[in-house]
């Protein structure tokens, strides 16, 4: 998937019309190409590449040297939204050449859309579903079943064995008809004959059932273990990715691979392809029994059914696609009401009652049309299409009456032949429906091992080097972004002694997280490195580099269960007096000792049976008991009243002692311990120098000093 | 409001839009639509490339056919929307519907997720909103062909 070169793609040219242009760089000039023209851009001469996004298209300008506003800049190309992460790397790659002098490729693993076929992947894919080599999954899916195959073939055995005893019943009934109501004898032995032909057909049932339940049993005893081997290995797949490739994806997207993906594959082994062999093998015994009464008679049935089937498979495609209309309608309906309902106070304030009774009865009467044309549509086509396929009955009774009139089969075998052909509706049934199950199962598969595919694109070293920091941390030429196209942080180059604390200020969205995700690597650096006392830290394995770092969020996460184990969680093997200590250091222990499990108290999902007071200070003992060389405070303090504020600054006072720490706040007093404050904006260090420096220049520290001040004047 | 003797557009050396507002030279602009999808050439916004909006203009049809030229230009050019001409084929992968069409004569294929939000019908026009966030547009939907209004139908609403 992830391929690189040196040229991208556009799509716009200068006249706004779709082109198959082309953007190239060789490391001096940048060439563009449309089709029509050619463009040639001296990147010596250029300050840098700037991204302009718009509505549905976005275009890439050229800013010379030397040129302090935009009104100089050169438009470079214009492209659409399919475009944007191609155009946005090769941006990237050319900036980064200016800063650096060091040509890389482009990287075009952002890229969404499938290189074969050109058709977009699905939401949260990286694999084409029209494309993918499907017969390849199922193989190796099918290797996963490989350990519960006895149970299989067993569920298998059991199952063909019920039908066969259920089939025997048209069989005996043949029979009863020939041998003993139509033969003409009467008497004692013809009543004797059918009770014994009455008890078979009664053991045949019951036998039927038997198996019936003993496949089921083995059914559930494979499909069970089948379920727990597919989650086990998405869930521990995902736990092994990068968070940039995680963060591509949503939680509920990830949680659905691992419950509903692994759940509808899981259902498709042990359900379809089982009951695939099965009814396959019961549609050719059926038509080998039918074919031994009559042949002609067979054709009469069978011809109709392709046609039949493919009138059906199409029936069933556009009754779905209108009842999903309905069923939109319906939610809009519903969501209509609800606004209604909830805002009640609203629309009575401003009289707007008549007006809501307007919107909704429109939408109703919408909603009427629709089910008035789907149930007609239903009403009309749907018993045709019955007919159709089973139109063979009805040639049967006729052809075969006369057939059996004719003598040339008996009443017995037309009996027979009627009961068979029932049972050859069940397999065509079950696979009418086949093309829909198999879409269903085949986007889960696609889903489950993109995610088992994933290559592990942060380089994870093998070496067991645990790093102990002795002088510094540096970030040097340090460039990053989420995508390709938006720069979050650009050239950060920063020395961070051991022992200091250094405050991250600046606006909403200027990168100052993301230069902690950076710290804790999270996300590799795009350009530039990050060294522990000159060693980059990914020469070292993340688990080796974690386990010297400890952050303390805004929002704590505390995971269900006893206080202790949150605690615990960051030592697993601390003892219980450690953890004591940790939650006295972190202030916590007093308000542990009073609830009535100590810390045996279980924290409920999302742990609200805490303050977030309470919730931060399980947090910071958390980070105390790791005892760690770096530490990270993003937004600590924030959204605490007065008294819980002073309790988790004791408690963080203590806990910076002697420790490497970077904190963000955007309340500025907490960060009055700081030895060194930098101030990002834009994505770079605008401003670095201690608190009364910084208040002296007079830039943005400054000026977001004063705004606090007077914030807190009109407070008081 | 900014009425036609209040500012004048022209475009720069480069080609970029750049307005002149109550006699002074502001530079590079951006003309912005309040309400793209339903008046799109009614209170427009001159914004600056560094987003600050030095006023509204009501209607283009204030300005004179060079200056209203200028300003439809950039529209179109910000607010990429192309008109498809016919619909070959829409197909439903799990919630996520591919669209095989045609614009002028290009054949395309786009694919779209959510369609209550990304499927905007106006009257008789319908907007169409890709998973990368390109539009598309059918200007009446009684104009193109019954059997891509018939294959589009469904999806509306």
């Amino acid at each position: 998937m992830n391929s690189s070169s040196s040229k991208v793609k556009f799509d716009i040219d200068k006249s706004g019309n779709y082109c198959d242009g082309e953007l190239e760089f060789d490391g001096r000039i940048i060439t563009v190409t449309d089709g029509k023209a050619k463009k040639e851009f001296d990147v010596n001469e250029c300050d840098e590449l700037i991204i302009r996004g718009d509505i549905g298209c976005g275009y890439l300008e050229y800013k010379p040297k030397g040129t302090e506003n935009n009104d100089d800049n050169l438009l470079v190309c214009n492209f659409t939204m399919a475009c944007i992460n191609d155009v946005g790397e090769f941006s990237k790659v050319v900036n980064h050449y200016i800063l650096t002098g060091e040509l890389t490729e482009v990287s075009t693993e952002q890229n969404h859309v499938c290189p074969k076929c050109g058709r977009h992947y699905m939401h949260g894919m990286d694999m084409c579903i029209f494309c993918a080599d499907k017969a390849h999954f199922y193989k190796r899916v099918l290797s996963v079943a490989k350990p519960y195959k006895k149970s299989i073939i067993i569920a298998m055995i059991f199952i063909v064995l019920a039908e066969a005893a259920n089939a025997v019943v048209p069989i005996i009934n043949g029979h009863v008809l020939d041998d003993y109501l139509y033969s003409g004898n009467k008497g004692e032995s013809v009543i004797h004959g059918i009770l014994m032909l009455c008890a078979l057909m009664v053991s045949a049932k019951v036998l039927g059932q038997i198996f019936q339940v003993l496949g089921r049993r083995s059914v559930a005893v494979y499909s069970s273990g089948l379920s727990h081997s597919l989650r086990v290995m998405v869930y521990d797949k995902i736990q092994r990715i990068s968070l940039k490739n995680l963060s591509k994806k949503t939680g509920g997207d990830l949680m659905g691979r691992v419950t509903d993906d692994t759940e509808e594959v899981k259902d498709f082994i042990s359900e379809e392809v089982l009951y695939a062999l099965y009814q396959l093998s019961l549609f050719i015994v059926i038509v080998a029994i039918l074919c031994s009464i009559s042949v002609p008679l067979t054709l009469l049935v069978l011809i109709p059914i392709p046609i039949g089937l493919y009138i059906y498979y199409m029936f069933r495609v556009t009754v779905h696609i209108r009842y999903m209309k309905q069923w939109r309608c319906e939610r809009r309906g519903n969501s209509v009401l609800r606004d209604i309902v909830e805002g009640i106070r609203v629309v009575k304030l401003f009289g707007a009652e008549q007006r809501e009774i307007s919107k909704f009865d429109a939408i109703c009467n919408q909603l009427s049309k629709i089910c008035i044309s789907n149930e007609r549509l239903w009403a009309v086509t749907f018993p045709y299409v019955t007919f159709f396929i089973g139109i063979g009955e009805f040639l049967v009774i006729f052809f075969g009456g006369r057939m059996a009139l004719d003598g040339e089969i008996t009443a017995g075998q037309l009996l027979q032949f009627t009961l068979f052909l029932a049972y050859l509706y069940g397999p065509i049934d079950w696979f009418s429906k086949l093309p829909q199950k198999l879409g269903r199962v085949n986007t889960s598969l696609l889903k489950i091992f993109e995610i088992l595919d994933e290559k592990e694109d942060m380089v994870y070293e093998s070496n067991d080097i645990v790093p102990t920091m002795k002088d510094k941390i540096e970030f040097k030429d340090v460039r990053f972004g989420y995508t390709a196209y938006e720069p979050v942080l650009k050239d950060i180059n920063l020395t961070v002694n051991k022992g200091e604390m250094i405050g991250i200020v600046g606006h909403s969205g200027v990168g100052k997280s993301t230069l902690i995700n950076l710290i804790m690597r999270l996300y590799d650096v795009d350009a530039g490195t990050i060294c522990i006392d000159g060693q980059d830290i990914r020469d070292f394995s993340p688990d080796n580099y974690r386990q010297k770092l400890a952050i303390v969020f805004q929002q704590t996460f505390l995971f269900a269960g006893t206080i202790y184990d949150n605690i615990a969680y960051a030592k697993p093997n601390a003892t219980a007096e450690e953890i004591i200590n940790a939650a006295r250091i972190a202030n916590a222990h007093s308000f542990i000792m009073k609830l009535p499990d100590g810390y045996n108290t279980l924290i409920g999902e999302n742990a609200h049976n805490l303050s977030g007071g309470e919730k931060q200070r399980i947090s910071i003992a958390r980070a105390v008991l790791r005892d760690p060389e770096i530490l990270i405070l993003d937004e600590a303090t924030s959204a605490l009243d007065t008294e819980t504020e002073y309790l988790i600054q004791q408690a963080m006072s203590r806990l910076v002692k002697g420790r490497t720490t970077f904190a963000i706040a955007h309340r500025l007093s907490t960060l009055k311990d700081a030895n060194r404050l930098i101030v990002i904006e834009d994505g770079r260090v605008v401003e670095s120098g201690s608190h009364t420096e910084l208040v002296k220049q007079g830039g943005i520290y400054a000026r977001l000093v004063a705004a606090q001040h007077q914030t807190a004047r009109l407070k008081n | 409001m900014l009425k036609q003797n209040d500012c004048k557009f022209s475009l720069n050396k480069n080609g970029f839009l750049q307005a002149e507002i109550n006699g002074e030279n502001v530079g590079r602009v951006k003309i912005v639509c309040t309400q793209p999808l339903t008046n799109p050439y009614e209170y427009i916004s001159v914004i600056s490339m560094e987003d600050v909006e030095h006023g509204i203009i009501k209607n283009i049809t204030d300005f004179d056919d060079e200056q209203r030229e200028l300003i439809l230009n950039n529209i179109n050019s910000r607010y990429f929307c192309p008109v498809i001409t016919e619909i070959a084929s829409i197909k439903d992968k799990m919630g996520s519907f591919y669209f095989d069409v045609v614009i002028g004569k290009t054949p395309k294929n786009f694919m779209v997720r959510d369609l209550t939000k990304n499927i905007r019908q106006q009257g008789k026009t319908v907007t169409i909103t890709d998973m990368d966030g390109n539009r598309y547009k059918i200007e009446d939907i009684d104009k193109i062909n019954s059997k891509s209004r018939k294959k589009l139908e469904p999806y509306l609403y």
